[in-house]
């Protein structure tokens, strides 16, 4: 089981927020918790995202950075 | 000038020629901006043939397809073609129609949010919530469209904002596809190395060849190399079937020389392919032996399934152009390959006077070779696949990821228009093509030549197939015996019809077919217990096929 915390950039686009939740399940990870937050110049979301699943964290991250609003994605090991 | 009027005037400007749609209360004012326009509007009879027939013209074309519907029940019944699109990797552009702003989240009468229903089957979506952002969604909806990996994007576009002024804003303008990356020097250099040193290489080609338009290139790469290939069924035709270096398809239904020469590879050269589970059967034992070279445009696809060696990113025409210079010493593996081609041939000389659709199949592709054929998802399918001509992947239209039944008559429909001197065969099942049988009056009514053959085994055969052989015996739901009369029905709708009883008859009942001017359907009666071969059972390795046991010289199961 791999748990690690996704990093994003978000265009602050109608759906956004949805997309990214959606295909980190729909890839086979389970959300673990979320935080975010709109940067000052107001266009962009941050989103933490903690999850958890049994495949490899880079096949996930590479169907984050297709998504048009996802501006960049990082994964890294939780503790 | 208010929205809509804006939109079909972006629309010309974007240099779509064609849509396929069907008007209703929410998209009003698209329509009566389209009224006396230069735009072709194809009217269907049901919003999913829309979508199918966009889908046709855009694989065929390789342009982006254009649909249109109202909202509610008009943008749902596009789901089914959207998602098509998106697992086949087809350039669309849906629109929808969508209720006032102000009345959106209200359950208003035809509201859905096909914005939110949408999103898992596209590559983006716009809801336009004002006249203002109608630009940038369009010119990004085709931007995304044909970008990189293709895909389908929708614009739902509430009634309000087609009424909405829009004499302010500026005309549309078209921005160009974004270029793939240039693959990098050093995996380049690795793919070679491992090419030139390898014993028994083999090269698997998929659907992203044509999607970058590398088809040339394939071709020339094989031929340097001359590498023995095999393809995926949506790489069909990315190698002519005549060709001496191609093995056929691999996988459930593959050839058994593609699927032995799978197995005891020691090199799989992937290019534009996704280890797909059709093609891979078991997949920790597939191609046990090779090491991968996967050469593909979506980075996504890399590592997915099946961890690569070496990995090639980027674009395929700039990679395969590079590769095209290794020159491995594989002429024993060659020579094996090509041997075992000729050995498994296939045979065409069934017994018995009824109908044999392979031979029916190869001897239609032999009169037609240059057709596009489309066909929908079953028994049918497969026998395409298998015993088609194909030349080229544009001209094998098939729904092969999501495997939709129905989409063989309205792609057929898109892949008329897309050309309208090309010749257009659908080729289709009596279970498929009541799906979308609807589209029979947009046939007939733009008076298509599109030619239908129609394969009539009174099953759901590819089920039935299963049932047979993997459920004992226990044919649920799949007996269809109380078809329509197929040859009435088509003259319903004024359209010529054939019947084909016998295998005695085929020559004459395809010339007729093809000798007809407007649209025709033959409609071929075949062996109800008819099935496709061979066959990889669920669960196993691509060495393990089964044959027809009827056939004397089948090996044994493995």
């Amino acid at each position: 089981m791999h748990r690690f915390q996704l990093d994003l950039t978000l265009r602050r686009a109608e759906g956004a927020l949805v997309r990214v939740l959606g295909t980190v399940e729909r890839r086979g990870f389970r959300p673990l918790g979320v935080e975010g937050e709109t940067r000052v110049d107001g266009d962009r979301w941050h989103l933490r995202l903690a999850v958890e699943g049994e495949r490899a964290p880079g096949t996930l991250t590479a169907q984050l950075a297709k998504l048009h609003d996802c501006l960049a994605v990082e994964a890294t090991p939780c503790r | 000038m208010n929205g809509a009027q804006w939109l079909v005037q972006a629309l010309v400007a974007e240099g779509v020629d064609t849509l396929f749609g069907y008007p209703g209360g929410a998209i009003m004012p698209f329509y009566d901006a389209l009224y006396g326009a230069s735009l072709r509007h194809i009217l269907v009879r049901h919003e999913q043939g829309a979508a199918f027939a966009a889908n046709g013209y855009a694989r065929a074309s390789g342009r982006v397809g254009v649909c249109v519907a109202t909202s509610g029940p008009g943008a749902t019944n596009l789901l089914t073609g959207i998602a098509d699109a998106m697992l086949d990797s087809v350039p669309m552009v849906v629109i929808t129609g969508q209720v006032p702003t102000p009345l959106m989240g209200t359950d208003a009468f035809q509201e859905v949010d096909v914005f939110g229903m949408s999103l898992p089957v596209v590559k983006h979506s716009f809801l336009v919530r004002e006249v203002e952002a109608l630009p940038e969604a369009v010119r990004d909806a085709f931007r995304l469209a044909r970008s990189g990996r293709p895909g389908p994007v929708l614009i739902d576009l509430p009634k309000d904002v087609q009424t909405a002024d829009a004499s302010h804003l500026p005309p549309h303008a078209p921005a160009p596809a974004d270029a793939l990356p240039a693959p990098l020097h050093g995996p380049l250099d690795d793919a070679l190395a491992l090419i030139e040193g390898a014993q028994r290489p083999l090269v698997y080609g998929g659907g992203g060849i044509a999607l970058g338009d590398t088809v040339g290139v394939f071709r020339a790469f094989v031929e340097a190399t001359r590498l023995p290939t095999v393809l995926t069924l949506r790489g069909l035709g990315a190698l002519p079937a005549s060709h001496p270096l191609n093995l056929g398809m691999l996988g459930m239904h593959g050839t058994r020389e593609a699927n032995l020469a799978v197995q005891e590879a020691d090199l799989l050269v992937v290019v534009g392919a996704r280890f797909d589970d059709r093609a891979t059967g078991k997949l920790d034992q597939f191609a046990p032996r090779a090491r991968v070279v996967h050469l593909d445009g979506d980075a996504a696809e890399v590592n997915k399934l099946r961890h690569a060696e070496v990995a090639v990113l980027g674009d395929l025409c700039l990679a395969l152009r590079r590769l095209t210079r290794a020159q491995p010493d594989c002429d024993d593996w060659r020579a094996q390959c090509l041997s075992r081609k000729t050995e498994y041939a296939a045979r065409y000389d069934a017994p018995g006077p009824s109908v044999y659709a392979p031979q029916l199949l190869a001897r239609l592709s032999a009169l037609a070779p240059e057709a596009v054929v489309t066909c929908d998802v079953g028994q049918h399918q497969m026998w395409v696949a298998q015993h088609w001509r194909h030349t080229h992947p544009r001209r094998h239209l098939t729904s092969g990821a999501l495997g939709a039944m129905g989409f063989g008559l309205p792609a057929a429909i898109g892949a008329q228009l897309q050309d309208p001197a090309s010749q257009v065969i659908c080729v289709s099942g009596d279970g498929s093509f009541l799906m979308n049988v609807q589209e029979l009056a947009t046939l007939g009514r733009y008076r298509l030549p599109v030619k239908i053959v129609l394969l009539d085994n009174q099953r759901l055969g590819l089920v039935r197939q299963w049932q047979q052989l993997f459920f004992d015996g226990r044919y649920s739901e799949t007996d269809l015996s109380d078809n329509p009369d197929f040859g009435a029905l088509a003259h319903a709708f004024g359209i010529a019809a054939f019947r084909l009883e016998r295998a005695d008859g085929v020559e004459h009942a395809l010339h007729c077919l093809l000798a007809c001017e407007g649209p025709a359907l033959l409609h071929v009666c075949i062996d109800a217990d008819a099935n496709v071969w061979p066959l990889v059972p669920p669960n196993r390795n691509n060495a393990q096929m089964l044959f027809n046991p009827e056939d004397a010289d089948a090996p044994l199961p493995a």
